[in-house]
């Protein structure tokens, strides 16, 4: 049995393989222009014949970049009646409060691309105008003959609760235009909120096509090496679905890109025994904080992608813009800011030695001795310590300061804005922080980790082996998860309990059909989540259920306790509860998985203020600290007492 | 002397705090106009009562005001005498409030038994009593608006959660368990923020934190006189006009004297007409933010955090009796639309100052729109606040249907209008392309949402602006197309006013569509390929 994860980023392709001989990595350069070349290149570069693999597990931005770069299809949107400007108008809020010069982010159909349908769907669920597809069809065949489509978009008033008329209209388009896509709202989310679900569902058919070439392009070049195995790939959800099914419904690819570290972290975090973290992914150019507890990570319900809303389940991932390439400025009032403009992969930070002239984080950390001057990096590159002080000089002059002192402030600005994200994941989620391990990855996340977790009071770091291609690792750490998310509003009284474990039973079956119809075998878990609310508040929370059987008095218990704990405050139990969606989630999780450990980094416990290395990446351990590691291959960090 | 690490390390935890106290409020809020329209602000005060770190998610209007309400509890119950525990409250808009809906929180940050700041909290609340629901356009004075509460100090545990003041407060109000709700998340927000600035006390030292929050309002202070540097000296004059006072059909004069001298800057309102009898007047304090608004829109954008360093540059004189700082107790429900023109003739003021950077004005104006049922001994209220276009500028055209500069309510989904209010139902939300005033580059374009009133016993206020007066284009740009509102009810059409209220029927059909932003340049010089995009956006396949 041999399974490999690559995991395609903006500067390197890292693979991971876990065969017969042990746990194998490789890091290649990317390929941005073919991004399935570098693919090819990694299993090369690790001696992997295709037919030599019985699992191949893929993660990659082809999605997230089909849209920032307006690269998807042609798309038709047809909507109900009086609403076809509904991604036009989306929620009339803007993104930046001050800018008289405000624009909205490009929709993704244009206005003459949208088409009323004459019918409407109730809250409820029946039909105050039906839709009548025999007198609509020659006005639809008309319009999609008119306008070249490559994928149509349905999205009908209040589908969520009955899609019955989505499911006519869409049939009505397959028998129009046989061949073209269509993607239905209802396929896609079963949420409320009308602008949410079309423009998730705009989104997933704008990228389909793209995908789907692109997955069809590689599982062919894998089938001519003689691949026979189960080829998957992963979602923004941090499970992974085989890529045919992705194919078909790509809604789930979309910010897909860090969804893999979190759950190598969680995996390789889980050996130490470890289930409360928050993990730290620092990269180039931005960094990326998610908070799980007990082993789950945190689910939102929906993100933007290059400003467009998509409400998907998808892992609970803040990003901020401090990472290495982030560049140190002092601003007209005179205050030292890093970022959010960053030096990027080219030219780099000054100490790469590709022309690159600010001062960034990076150069700090060679400043600072974090990274050691003349150290070999990946793809080639040397660090050039004396073009960092360069770089500084300016800005040191500046303020005032030595080179060293400018580098030691920036470094830690940087930890500040890191702090800031924790914060937005933990205590505005009513997480304390103190509560958890952190748990950094990627190239530069090791080295700030420790001035965090001081900061925010966490006494321990966990740093896995390997920390440069843990998302890779993460690939095949992943389970093979379905989510599904339908909104049946229902206020809790008697009977609310018996119609809530029938909802969760049905989407259940549906999950475990689809599973079915992918062949994909193994013992399935079950997630539940309610979204509940007082009536009358907006925003719902996450109640995780974990009983299969309840009844009302548990769901309101479950309700409070939640609300206590993001809001530290009591639930006036007088008032009414409802049940807005239902959130269910099906995992198969692998059941072997060896760890990624390799070469012991120590051998004994040591003191900070120490720089340890490995091939991937270094780690930081600050005076004050003391580091360790485990039979599972971990560091641990941890305050002196 | 602090040095540049900690002051940007301090200051950026400020600004999360205050960020952080903001989400608490507003994801546990019942008021939509809290929740959706993040209608609300929190930040961090100093020991003087000036504001230091204020929430960047939540709207405009109630940034650079907060200081002046602190001040006014401080003097009504001296610092001295504050315990832990303690708090001030009020929602006077005469003792620097906004509108009796706006209730202000602020409690002490007692550190070593010493108060080193205050944590504040404000949020818009749905129902504050008064002569109507919602809103009493008829208030002929501030008590017929609602409940006043003067600023004063109270004590969060024997006072809120014992009861007294809690149930005082209930008794006065329609909708009592989403206000009291709402004033018990500002609480939350406030405990927040005392937790935060503890923590960053004990991290850094408290005279460090201190030494901070000085250097952080001296940090805003100095990035907007090197702003104000940048433009040229001399006096310049904007003006523009909120339609009528809701009775009359006068149009009503706002203007702006902008001098700039050095890096300094004075607004004066002098020249603007006097207070009115109805609720369109705009206190001191809602003049105050909308034109500090506008001098952080127009001279450094989002990049500046917003404090009292912004209000150390700028002087503001606004005449007393006037519709921008009226006498007690005149009614100011509705003052956001003076604000908005305080706020264009600001914006037009420093246009003519330096032309090249001129904004063409926007729709900007409030549109509420309230429809209301008392079924059963119990109110429904639905109150949405609508969009409209932005000006144009000498770059790019107006931004289409976005709410309103100094806010930024979101619009209610029609799918959840449809879950939760039987009497009626939105039919049709459009955009109207056309309504953006012409021009090299066109002002944004308004919409048109209409509903269909389905049972009997509802009334529609609504408080809009810009019916009468358009918004103007800019360097030959023409202006934007007016709001309007109508009711179909069989083949009669009603025309609705600006400010108006009206009793409905059942089969009625409401139109309220909103206007457009100006124009900048003439419209002979607008390139090709935007013609080409506005004949798309407006000739299209419809379903007439």
């Amino acid at each position: 049995m041999r399974a490999v994860g690559i995991e395609i980023g903006g500067t390197f392709t890292d693979l991971v393989s876990i065969g017969p001989e042990g746990v194998r990595v490789a890091k290649v350069p990317s390929t941005p222009a073919a991004p399935d070349a570098a693919a090819f290149d990694a299993l090369a570069a690790a001696g992997i014949a295709p037919d030599a693999m019985e699992e191949f597990v893929h993660g990659s931005t082809v999605a997230t970049n089909a849209v920032l770069e307006r690269r998807g299809a042609r798309l038709a949107l047809l909507v109900t009646e009086g609403f076809r400007d509904v991604l036009l108008l989306g929620r009339q809020d803007k993104l930046q409060l001050f800018n008289l010069r405000y624009k909205k982010p490009a929709p993704l159909v244009e206005r003459a691309d949208s088409l009323d349908v004459p019918e409407r769907m109730l809250a409820d669920g029946t039909a105050e105008r039906g839709f009548d597809a025999e007198a609509f069809a020659p006005r639809l065949a008309a319009f999609l003959a008119a306008g070249n489509y490559g994928a149509v978009a349905i999205c009908l008033l209040n589908a969520y609760a009955n899609p019955a008329h989505e499911v006519a209209l869409a049939d009505l388009v397959r028998r129009l235009a046989p061949g073209l896509p269509v993607t239905a709202s209802h396929e896609v989310t079963q949420e409320f909120r009308e602008y949410e679900r079309a423009s998730t569902t705009a989104l997933s058919a704008y990228v389909q096509p793209v995908l789907d070439a692109y997955l069809g392009r590689m599982e062919a070049r894998l089938a001519e090496g003689g691949f026979t195995g189960a080829f998957s790939v992963m979602q923004s959800n941090g499970g992974r679905v085989p890529a045919t099914a992705m194919r078909r419904n790509a809604a789930s690819a979309l910010l897909s890109g860090p969804a893999a570290g979190v759950m190598g972290a969680v995996r390789q975090a889980g050996r130490s025994g470890v289930r409360d973290i928050i993990t730290l992914d620092v990269g180039g150019t931005s960094a990326d904080v998610a908070l799980i507890a007990n082993g789950r990570p945190e689910l939102a319900r929906e993100a933007r992608v290059d400003g467009l809303v998509v409400q998907m389940p998808m892992l609970d991932i803040t990003t901020v813009g401090a990472g290495g390439g982030s560049i140190a400025w002092v601003d007209e009032g005179g205050m030292l800011r890093v970022g959010p403009r960053s030096a990027g992969a080219v030219p780099g930070p000054a100490c790469y030695g590709r022309g690159g002239t600010r001062p960034t984080l990076t150069d700090a950390q060679v400043i600072a001795g974090r990274i050691p001057a003349g150290k070999k990096l990946a793809g080639g590159l040397t660090m050039d310590g004396a073009a960092a002080r360069a770089a500084y000089a300016p800005l040191a002059a500046q303020l005032g300061l030595s080179v060293e002192a400018t580098a030691e402030s920036v470094i830690r600005i940087a930890v500040a804005h890191v702090v800031a994200a924790v914060r937005l994941v933990s205590t505005e989620r009513g997480r304390d922080p103190r509560d958890h391990v952190l748990v950094p990855f990627g190239g530069a996340g090791p080295l700030l980790a420790a001035a965090v977790a001081e900061e925010l009071g966490m006494a321990r770091v966990l740093v896995p082996p390997g920390a440069g291609v843990l998302s890779a690792y993460g690939l095949l750490a992943a389970d093979h998860s379905l989510l599904a998310a339908r909104t049946r509003r229902r206020t809790i009284n008697a009977g609310a309990a018996a119609e809530a474990m029938a909802a969760i039973a049905e989407m259940r079956a549906e999950l475990e059909a689809r599973f079915d119809a992918h062949g994909v075998t193994g013992t399935r878990r079950l997630d539940v989540s309610l979204d509940m609310r007082l009536i009358g508040q907006a925003f719902e929370i996450a109640v995780p259920l974990t009983a299969e059987h309840f009844d009302e008095a548990d769901l309101l218990a479950a309700f409070n306790a939640a609300h206590e704990r993001i809001y530290r405050m009591p639930v006036d139990t007088r008032r009414a509860v409802e049940i807005v969606s239902y959130r269910v989630g099906l995992h198969v999780t692998r059941e072997e998985l060896p760890g990624l450990a390799g070469p012991p980094r120590l051998t004994a416990p040591v003191h900070g203020p120490l720089l340890i290395e490995d091939s991937t990446a270094s780690l930081w351990v600050p005076p004050g600290w003391a580091a360790s590691e485990d039979a599972a291959g971990n560091l641990l960090l941890t305050r002196d007492a | 002397m602090i040095s540049p690490a900690d002051q940007a390390v301090i200051g950026q935890a400020l600004m999360s705090t205050a960020r952080e106290m903001g989400a608490k409020l507003y994801r546990s809020a019942f008021s939509p106009i809290v929740r959706d329209g993040k209608d609300a602000s929190t930040g961090i005060m100093d020991a003087s009562g000036a504001a230091v770190a204020q929430s960047d998610e939540l709207i405009p209007v109630l940034v650079g005001s907060l200081s002046i309400t602190l001040r006014h509890c401080m003097a009504a119950c001296p610092p001295e005498r504050l315990e832990e525990g303690d708090f001030y409250i009020t929602n006077h808009p005469y003792r620097g409030a906004h509108h009796l809906q706006d209730i202000l929180i602020f409690m002490p940050i007692f550190v070593e038994q010493r108060i080193i700041g205050y944590a504040a909290a404000v949020a818009h609340h749905l129902d504050i009593g008064g002569g109507a629901p919602g809103l009493n356009s008829s208030a002929t004075d501030l008590y017929g608006e609602g409940l006043i509460i003067p600023p004063a100090r109270w004590n969060h545990r024997r006072d809120w959660l014992e009861g007294n003041l809690r149930g005082m407060i209930a008794a006065n109000i329609r909708v009592p368990e989403q206000t009291i709700g709402d004033i018990e998340s500002q609480f939350a927000a406030c405990f927040t923020g005392i937790a935060r600035v503890r923590e960053l006390c004990a991290r850094h030292g408290t005279a460090t934190v201190e030494a901070a929050m000085a250097g952080q309002i001296a940090y805003v202070e100095r990035r907007l006189r090197a702003a104000i540097r940048d433009l040229p000296d001399g006096t310049y004059i904007g003006e523009d006009y909120v339609d009528d006072d809701g009775i009359s059909a006068e149009p009503l004069l706002i203007r702006a004297t902008v001098t700039i001298a050095g890096d300094t800057l004075a607004v004066d309102f002098t020249g603007t007409c006097p207070q009115v009898r109805t609720h369109l007047n705009a206190p001191y304090a809602s003049v105050v933010s909308g034109t500090l608004a506008a001098l952080k829109s127009f001279l450094s954008g989002d990049d500046v955090p917003f404090n009292e360093g912004a209000a150390r540059a700028v002087t503001i004189t606004v005449p007393e009796g006037t519709l921008l700082n009226p006498r007690f107790p005149a009614p100011v429900r509705a003052r956001m639309e003076a604000t908005y023109r305080a706020y264009d003739a600001v914006l037009k003021a420093l246009g003519n100052a330096i032309p090249e950077r001129a904004v063409a004005t926007g729709f900007d104006s409030t549109t509420s729109f309230c429809l209301t049922q008392l079924k059963e001994g119990r109110y429904r209220v639905f109150i949405e606040l609508r969009d409209g276009g932005y000006g144009a500028s000498s770059e790019n055209d107006g931004c289409d249907a976005v709410a309103g500069p100094l806010s930024n309510c979101t619009n209610v989904p029609v799918e959840a209008a449809d879950a939760d209010y039987p009497f009626f139902r939105i039919e049709e939300y459009r955009l109207l392309p056309g309504t953006g005033g012409a021009g090299r580059h066109r002002g944004g374009n308004g919409s048109l949402r209409r509903y269909r009133i389905l049972e009997e016993g509802v009334r529609l206020a609504i408080y809009c602006d810009r019916f009468r007066v358009a918004a103007e284009g800019q360097a030959g740009g023409e202006a934007g197309a007016l709001g309007g509102c109508r009711v179909l009810r069989g083949a009669a059409v009603i025309e609705v006013r600006s400010k108006d209220d009206l009793v409905l029927r059942a089969g009625d059909v409401i139109e309220m569509w909103t206007g457009g932003g100006g124009g900048h340049g003439p419209k002979s010089e607008r390139p090709a390929a935007l013609r080409e995009a506005d004949a798309r956006l407006a000739g299209l396949p419809s379903t007439a």
